[in-house]
């Protein structure tokens, strides 16, 4: 395996199994390599939009669809609590987890709360809507406002 | 991207900040994205979608047009 995809799964499965993003020694120590090396790669990782790092160039903001801070779309699932970056990714946790969960998160116009159950074939029927104001030629002019 | 409970809660949010309406994305869809981006998202093969894939999926869940264009030049 490529060691870019070492870290992106080491990443990835760090934020699956903890609800939390990892500190780059412990990428390394998944990754069985050094942190100097582990932040090469997230460099690279982000030029192919598949984490989006802090100013500092080691903390992870996202790597879609958890976000390493935390955010009004909430995620519970097996146990564990995670933060979704947005609305769409909030349905992404379970997906990417393929475990059953629930979605917290809110009207953003009354501040109503969402407790939206989501199964392995998608969530309960629901008629609340997702909208995204910017158009998706645009979206990763500002990921994080996306 | 954002959770609305209902049409007219977007239209008062859109109003209030001075945004235009945008195509309204239900559940059913919304789900059906999120488990194209991210099913595979834990797996060494995992890749993102590209844009010529992105216009097909959103397509074939009838969101249509230069918004969900993700090559479109019409938004500036």
């Amino acid at each position: 395996m490529e060691f870019d995809t070492q870290v992106k799964l080491a990443v990835y499965r760090h934020f699956a199994e903890t609800g939390r993003g990892p500190a780059p020694n412990e990428v390394a120590k998944r990754a069985g390599s050094d942190v100097g090396r582990v932040l090469e790669a997230y460099g690279r990782l982000r030029a192919q939009r598949l984490l989006v790092l802090e100013a500092d160039g080691s903390s992870i903001r996202m790597a879609s669809p958890f976000s390493g801070v935390p955010t009004q779309h909430v995620v519970e699932a097996a146990g564990t609590r995670y933060f979704a970056n947005c609305a769409w990714d909030a349905l992404g946790v379970p997906a990417a987890l393929h475990t059953p969960g629930t979605v917290h998160s809110r009207c953003e116009q009354t501040g109503e709360p969402l407790h939206l159950r989501v199964g392995l074939e998608g969530p309960e029927p629901s008629d609340w809507l997702f909208h995204c104001l910017v158009p998706a030629a645009k979206w990763w002019d500002n990921i994080v406002f996306t | 991207m954002l959770f609305f409970r209902s049409e007219e809660r977007i239209r008062e949010w859109c109003a209030a900040h001075g945004s235009p309406m945008r195509p309204i994305v239900r559940m059913d869809q919304l789900w059906a994205l999120a488990a194209t981006w991210y099913s595979t998202r834990l797996e060494e093969s995992s890749r993102r979608p590209q844009p010529g894939e992105m216009r097909e999926i959103f397509a074939s869940l009838g969101l249509e047009g230069d918004f969900w264009d993700p090559r479109s030049d019409s938004f500036g």
